[in-house]
Protein backbone atom coordinates (compact mmCIF):
# COMPACT_ATOMS: atom_id res chain seq x y z
CA UNK A 1 0.00 0.00 0.00
CA UNK A 2 2.51 2.55 1.09
CA UNK A 3 4.27 1.77 -2.45
CA UNK A 4 1.53 2.75 -4.28
CA UNK A 5 0.86 5.69 -2.36
CA UNK A 6 4.36 6.82 -3.28
CA UNK A 7 3.93 6.05 -7.05
CA UNK A 8 0.62 7.90 -6.94
CA UNK A 9 3.35 10.98 -5.53
CA UNK A 10 5.88 10.53 -7.89
CA UNK A 11 3.08 10.73 -10.60
CA UNK A 12 1.86 13.92 -8.83
CA UNK A 13 5.35 15.32 -8.84
CA UNK A 14 5.89 14.30 -12.53
CA UNK A 15 2.83 16.50 -13.49
CA UNK A 16 2.94 19.33 -11.33
CA UNK A 17 6.54 19.90 -11.89
CA UNK A 18 5.45 19.99 -15.68
CA UNK A 19 3.88 23.38 -15.21
CA UNK A 20 4.99 25.98 -17.07
CA UNK A 21 1.99 27.76 -16.69
CA UNK A 22 1.93 31.54 -16.99
CA UNK A 23 -1.66 31.24 -16.37
CA UNK A 24 -4.47 32.29 -18.49
CA UNK A 25 -5.91 35.92 -19.83
CA UNK A 26 -8.51 37.17 -21.88
CA UNK A 27 -8.47 38.88 -25.63
CA UNK A 28 -11.63 40.52 -26.24
CA UNK A 29 -12.34 41.01 -29.96
CA UNK A 30 -14.19 44.11 -31.00
CA UNK A 31 -15.27 44.14 -34.95
CA UNK A 32 -15.97 47.57 -36.61
CA UNK A 33 -19.20 47.81 -37.30
CA UNK A 34 -21.01 45.45 -35.09
CA UNK A 35 -22.62 43.27 -37.86
CA UNK A 36 -19.40 42.76 -40.18
CA UNK A 37 -19.25 39.34 -40.79
CA UNK A 38 -14.98 39.26 -40.60
CA UNK A 39 -13.76 35.27 -40.63
CA UNK A 40 -11.16 35.59 -37.64
CA UNK A 41 -8.53 33.06 -36.72
CA UNK A 42 -6.70 32.64 -33.58
CA UNK A 43 -3.53 30.73 -34.09
CA UNK A 44 -4.71 29.31 -36.76
CA UNK A 45 -8.23 28.20 -35.31
CA UNK A 46 -11.31 29.39 -36.89
CA UNK A 47 -13.78 31.50 -34.32
CA UNK A 48 -17.45 31.67 -33.95
CA UNK A 49 -18.80 34.75 -35.54
CA UNK A 50 -19.08 37.54 -33.11
CA UNK A 51 -22.01 37.72 -30.75
CA UNK A 52 -22.88 41.25 -31.09
CA UNK A 53 -19.56 42.15 -32.54
CA UNK A 54 -18.03 41.05 -29.54
CA UNK A 55 -16.46 38.53 -28.46
CA UNK A 56 -14.03 37.66 -25.02
CA UNK A 57 -11.79 34.83 -25.30
CA UNK A 58 -9.94 32.93 -22.41
CA UNK A 59 -6.70 32.33 -23.70
CA UNK A 60 -2.73 30.91 -22.19
CA UNK A 61 -0.53 33.85 -21.70
CA UNK A 62 1.78 34.08 -24.68
CA UNK A 63 1.18 35.58 -27.91
CA UNK A 64 -1.26 34.40 -30.26
CA UNK A 65 -1.83 35.35 -33.79
CA UNK A 66 -4.65 37.14 -34.82
CA UNK A 67 -5.28 36.54 -38.49
CA UNK A 68 -8.53 37.00 -40.93
CA UNK A 69 -9.58 34.90 -44.59
CA UNK A 70 -11.81 33.23 -46.51
CA UNK A 71 -10.03 30.28 -46.74
CA UNK A 72 -8.09 28.54 -43.81
CA UNK A 73 -5.19 27.36 -46.52
CA UNK A 74 -4.94 31.53 -47.32
CA UNK A 75 -4.96 33.63 -43.66
CA UNK A 76 -3.75 37.25 -43.85
CA UNK A 77 -2.46 38.09 -40.73
CA UNK A 78 -3.99 41.32 -38.87
CA UNK A 79 -1.59 41.40 -35.71
CA UNK A 80 -0.33 39.81 -32.53
CA UNK A 81 -1.71 39.86 -29.56
CA UNK A 82 0.03 38.87 -26.23
CA UNK A 83 -1.68 37.19 -23.71
CA UNK A 84 -1.24 38.24 -19.77
CA UNK A 85 -1.95 36.73 -16.75
CA UNK A 86 -5.17 37.78 -15.32
CA UNK A 87 -5.25 40.79 -17.59
CA UNK A 88 -7.26 42.01 -21.05
CA UNK A 89 -6.05 42.65 -24.37
CA UNK A 90 -7.91 44.47 -26.04
CA UNK A 91 -8.54 44.19 -30.12
CA UNK A 92 -10.99 46.29 -32.42
CA UNK A 93 -11.43 44.74 -36.21
CA UNK A 94 -12.21 47.14 -38.21
CA UNK A 95 -13.51 46.33 -41.61
CA UNK A 96 -15.13 49.50 -42.88
CA UNK A 97 -12.75 49.42 -46.13
CA UNK A 98 -12.28 46.87 -48.06
CA UNK A 99 -9.46 45.28 -45.74
CA UNK A 100 -10.11 44.19 -42.75
CA UNK A 101 -7.21 46.07 -39.71
CA UNK A 102 -7.00 45.43 -37.07
CA UNK A 103 -6.53 48.28 -33.88
CA UNK A 104 -4.93 47.52 -30.51
CA UNK A 105 -6.11 48.95 -27.18
CA UNK A 106 -2.57 49.45 -26.12
CA UNK A 107 0.01 48.79 -28.55
CA UNK A 108 4.06 47.60 -28.07
CA UNK A 109 6.48 49.12 -30.15
CA UNK A 110 6.05 51.49 -32.92
CA UNK A 111 4.88 48.78 -35.57
CA UNK A 112 2.17 49.41 -37.91
CA UNK A 113 0.28 46.97 -40.10
CA UNK A 114 0.32 43.13 -39.30
CA UNK A 115 3.14 43.72 -37.73
CA UNK A 116 2.08 45.64 -34.69
CA UNK A 117 1.55 43.36 -31.43
CA UNK A 118 -1.35 44.68 -29.10
CA UNK A 119 -0.45 44.10 -24.95
CA UNK A 120 -3.36 44.21 -22.54
CA UNK B 1 12.48 27.81 -27.82
CA UNK B 2 13.04 27.56 -23.76
CA UNK B 3 9.21 26.61 -23.43
CA UNK B 4 9.75 23.75 -25.87
CA UNK B 5 12.77 22.88 -24.46
CA UNK B 6 10.98 22.84 -20.78
CA UNK B 7 7.76 20.88 -21.88
CA UNK B 8 10.25 18.18 -23.41
CA UNK B 9 11.76 18.10 -19.75
CA UNK B 10 8.71 18.03 -18.33
CA UNK B 11 7.19 15.32 -20.61
CA UNK B 12 9.81 13.04 -19.87
CA UNK B 13 9.12 14.00 -16.12
CA UNK B 14 5.81 12.77 -16.16
CA UNK B 15 6.47 9.73 -18.09
CA UNK B 16 9.11 8.43 -16.34
CA UNK B 17 6.43 8.77 -12.85
CA UNK B 18 3.82 7.25 -14.71
CA UNK B 19 5.79 4.08 -15.66
CA UNK B 20 6.90 4.37 -12.01
CA UNK B 21 3.12 4.01 -10.96
CA UNK B 22 2.67 1.07 -13.63
CA UNK B 23 5.14 -0.93 -12.32
CA UNK B 24 4.30 -0.24 -8.62
CA UNK B 25 0.79 -1.13 -9.67
CA UNK B 26 1.30 -4.33 -11.68
CA UNK B 27 3.38 -5.42 -8.59
CA UNK B 28 0.62 -4.88 -6.33
CA UNK B 29 -2.27 -6.07 -7.99
CA UNK B 30 -5.82 -4.98 -7.25
CA UNK B 31 -3.76 -2.88 -4.40
CA UNK B 32 -5.04 0.65 -6.40
CA UNK B 33 -8.29 0.08 -6.49
CA UNK B 34 -9.13 -2.53 -4.11
CA UNK B 35 -10.66 0.09 -1.95
CA UNK B 36 -12.69 1.71 -4.05
CA UNK B 37 -16.95 0.92 -4.02
CA UNK B 38 -17.91 0.02 -7.39
CA UNK B 39 -19.92 2.92 -9.01
CA UNK B 40 -22.96 3.12 -10.66
CA UNK B 41 -22.53 4.36 -14.59
CA UNK B 42 -22.66 7.95 -14.27
CA UNK B 43 -25.58 9.42 -14.63
CA UNK B 44 -26.40 11.17 -18.09
CA UNK B 45 -26.78 14.59 -17.98
CA UNK B 46 -28.69 16.69 -20.51
CA UNK B 47 -26.66 20.03 -21.82
CA UNK B 48 -29.59 22.38 -19.37
CA UNK B 49 -28.78 20.05 -16.26
CA UNK B 50 -25.16 20.69 -16.15
CA UNK B 51 -26.21 24.65 -17.17
CA UNK B 52 -27.87 24.54 -13.83
CA UNK B 53 -25.63 23.15 -12.17
CA UNK B 54 -22.63 25.23 -13.10
CA UNK B 55 -24.46 28.29 -12.55
CA UNK B 56 -25.56 26.92 -9.29
CA UNK B 57 -21.90 26.92 -8.43
CA UNK B 58 -20.90 30.02 -10.09
CA UNK B 59 -23.68 32.17 -8.08
CA UNK B 60 -21.87 30.66 -5.12
CA UNK B 61 -18.79 31.64 -6.34
CA UNK B 62 -20.31 35.61 -6.96
CA UNK B 63 -21.70 35.08 -2.98
CA UNK B 64 -18.21 34.34 -2.34
CA UNK B 65 -16.54 37.22 -4.41
CA UNK B 66 -18.97 39.88 -3.15
CA UNK B 67 -17.78 39.47 0.07
CA UNK B 68 -13.96 39.46 -0.69
CA UNK B 69 -14.27 42.08 -2.55
CA UNK B 70 -15.49 44.61 0.38
CA UNK B 71 -13.27 43.08 2.07
CA UNK B 72 -10.55 44.26 -0.16
CA UNK B 73 -12.18 47.58 -0.67
CA UNK B 74 -12.15 48.09 3.47
CA UNK B 75 -8.16 47.16 3.25
CA UNK B 76 -7.31 49.09 0.62
CA UNK B 77 -8.82 51.57 2.07
CA UNK B 78 -7.03 51.68 5.31
CA UNK B 79 -2.98 50.54 3.21
CA UNK B 80 -0.61 53.29 3.14
CA UNK B 81 2.05 51.20 1.27
CA UNK B 82 1.63 51.72 -2.31
CA UNK B 83 3.68 48.48 -3.15
CA UNK B 84 1.15 46.61 -0.41
CA UNK B 85 -2.09 48.01 -2.43
CA UNK B 86 -0.40 47.16 -5.36
CA UNK B 87 -0.56 43.35 -4.24
CA UNK B 88 -4.07 43.65 -3.22
CA UNK B 89 -4.99 44.64 -7.07
CA UNK B 90 -2.90 41.86 -8.59
CA UNK B 91 -5.15 39.37 -6.11
CA UNK B 92 -8.19 41.01 -7.13
CA UNK B 93 -7.45 40.55 -10.89
CA UNK B 94 -6.81 37.18 -10.22
CA UNK B 95 -10.66 36.75 -8.91
CA UNK B 96 -12.19 38.68 -11.48
CA UNK B 97 -10.17 36.90 -13.99
CA UNK B 98 -11.66 33.55 -12.39
CA UNK B 99 -15.52 35.07 -12.85
CA UNK B 100 -14.68 35.94 -16.48
CA UNK B 101 -12.91 32.63 -17.53
CA UNK B 102 -16.67 31.06 -16.45
CA UNK B 103 -18.58 33.48 -18.59
CA UNK B 104 -16.13 34.16 -21.60
CA UNK B 105 -17.40 32.76 -24.81
CA UNK B 106 -15.10 29.78 -24.02
CA UNK B 107 -15.77 29.65 -20.97
CA UNK B 108 -17.80 26.81 -19.06
CA UNK B 109 -20.60 28.33 -17.83
CA UNK B 110 -21.22 30.26 -20.93
CA UNK B 111 -20.58 26.94 -23.77
CA UNK B 112 -23.14 25.03 -21.77
CA UNK B 113 -25.48 28.04 -21.42
CA UNK B 114 -25.08 28.21 -25.44
CA UNK B 115 -25.23 24.23 -25.91
CA UNK B 116 -28.41 24.17 -23.27
CA UNK B 117 -30.63 27.09 -25.03
CA UNK B 118 -29.73 24.93 -28.95
CA UNK B 119 -31.11 22.20 -27.08
CA UNK B 120 -34.45 23.88 -25.97
CA UNK B 121 -34.16 24.99 -29.62
CA UNK B 122 -34.31 21.43 -31.17
CA UNK B 123 -36.53 20.14 -28.94
CA UNK B 124 -39.32 22.36 -29.37
CA UNK B 125 -38.83 21.97 -33.33
CA UNK B 126 -39.27 18.85 -32.93
CA UNK B 127 -42.41 18.67 -30.42
CA UNK B 128 -43.81 21.04 -32.79
CA UNK B 129 -43.40 17.92 -35.76
CA UNK B 130 -44.54 15.51 -33.36
CA UNK B 131 -47.40 13.49 -34.26
CA UNK B 132 -47.83 10.34 -31.54
CA UNK B 133 -49.42 12.32 -28.52
CA UNK B 134 -52.20 13.75 -27.48
CA UNK B 135 -52.80 17.46 -28.22
CA UNK B 136 -52.99 18.18 -24.85
CA UNK B 137 -49.95 16.44 -23.60
CA UNK B 138 -47.80 17.85 -26.65
CA UNK B 139 -49.13 21.32 -25.88
CA UNK B 140 -47.54 20.61 -22.27
CA UNK B 141 -44.59 19.76 -23.29
CA UNK B 142 -43.88 22.56 -25.84
CA UNK B 143 -45.10 24.93 -23.11
CA UNK B 144 -42.56 23.13 -20.57
CA UNK B 145 -39.99 23.66 -22.88
CA UNK B 146 -40.92 27.05 -23.99
CA UNK B 147 -40.51 28.34 -20.38
CA UNK B 148 -37.08 27.04 -20.21
CA UNK B 149 -36.10 28.13 -23.43
CA UNK B 150 -36.83 31.38 -21.68
CA UNK B 151 -35.17 31.24 -18.86
CA UNK B 152 -32.01 29.93 -20.37
CA UNK B 153 -31.98 32.80 -22.52
CA UNK B 154 -32.67 35.15 -19.68
CA UNK B 155 -29.34 33.46 -17.95
CA UNK B 156 -27.07 33.92 -20.60
CA UNK B 157 -28.29 37.65 -20.88
CA UNK B 158 -27.32 38.26 -17.72
CA UNK B 159 -24.36 36.42 -17.67
CA UNK B 160 -23.55 38.85 -21.03
CA UNK B 161 -23.96 41.54 -18.23
CA UNK B 162 -21.67 40.19 -16.28
CA UNK B 163 -19.43 39.71 -18.35
CA UNK B 164 -19.21 42.93 -19.36
CA UNK B 165 -19.04 44.67 -16.10
CA UNK B 166 -16.21 42.38 -14.89
CA UNK B 167 -14.08 42.67 -18.11
CA UNK B 168 -14.46 46.59 -17.25
CA UNK B 169 -13.53 45.97 -13.79
CA UNK B 170 -10.39 43.92 -14.98
CA UNK B 171 -9.43 46.76 -17.56
CA UNK B 172 -9.89 49.12 -14.99
CA UNK B 173 -7.67 47.54 -12.46
CA UNK B 174 -5.02 47.16 -14.33
CA UNK B 175 -4.87 50.64 -15.93
CA UNK B 176 -4.55 51.12 -12.40
CA UNK B 177 -2.30 49.27 -11.26
CA UNK B 178 0.09 50.29 -14.51
CA UNK B 179 -0.29 53.63 -13.55
CA UNK B 180 0.51 52.90 -9.74
CA UNK B 181 3.69 50.97 -11.23
CA UNK B 182 4.67 54.21 -13.27
CA UNK B 183 4.26 56.28 -10.27
CA UNK B 184 6.38 53.84 -8.19
CA UNK B 185 9.30 54.07 -10.57
CA UNK B 186 8.97 57.73 -9.89
CA UNK B 187 9.00 58.03 -5.89
CA UNK B 188 4.88 59.25 -5.81
CA UNK B 189 4.13 57.12 -3.34
CA UNK B 190 1.33 59.84 -1.98
CA UNK B 191 0.31 60.17 -5.23
CA UNK B 192 -0.02 56.19 -5.64
CA UNK B 193 -1.78 56.05 -2.61
CA UNK B 194 -4.60 58.14 -4.30
CA UNK B 195 -4.80 56.40 -7.29
CA UNK B 196 -5.55 53.03 -4.82
CA UNK B 197 -7.72 54.71 -2.98
CA UNK B 198 -9.86 56.08 -5.63
CA UNK B 199 -10.20 52.42 -6.92
CA UNK B 200 -12.22 51.03 -3.73
CA UNK B 201 -15.40 52.94 -5.34
CA UNK B 202 -15.26 50.65 -8.00
CA UNK B 203 -14.35 47.40 -5.88
CA UNK B 204 -17.61 48.00 -4.25
CA UNK B 205 -19.93 48.54 -7.03
CA UNK B 206 -18.22 45.59 -8.61
CA UNK B 207 -19.03 43.43 -4.76
CA UNK B 208 -22.71 45.84 -5.63
CA UNK B 209 -23.49 44.62 -8.88
CA UNK B 210 -22.58 40.47 -7.82
CA UNK B 211 -24.78 40.99 -5.01
CA UNK B 212 -28.09 42.06 -7.75
CA UNK B 213 -26.78 39.22 -10.01
CA UNK B 214 -27.10 36.69 -7.16
CA UNK B 215 -30.43 38.27 -6.73
CA UNK B 216 -31.57 38.40 -10.79
CA UNK B 217 -30.10 35.03 -12.64
CA UNK B 218 -32.43 32.46 -12.14
CA UNK B 219 -31.73 29.06 -12.77
CA UNK B 220 -33.20 27.49 -15.89
CA UNK B 221 -35.73 24.61 -14.81
CA UNK B 222 -35.27 25.74 -11.06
Amino acid sequence: MRSVAGGVALLTLGLTSCQVDGGEGYVEIKAVPASAAVPLYLDQVKLEPLRNGNALLRRKSGTTKLETGLDASKLAPLCTIEVRKNRITSVTVSATGSVARCQCGRSSGAQTGPERTCIG
Amino acid sequence: MITSALSAGCIHRAWFAAALLALVAAAAPGALFAQAEPKAAPELRTADDEFSRQLNELKQTFSDLSKKFQDSAQSIDRLESAEAARNEIEELRGHVGRLLGAVADNGTVWSLGVKALSRAEEKLKSLEQETRYKPEDKAFLIERWRELKVATESAIRELEGARRDFADLLRRLQTSEDFIDELLQIREHQRALEVIHGLTDGIRDASEKLKKLLGTIKTPGA
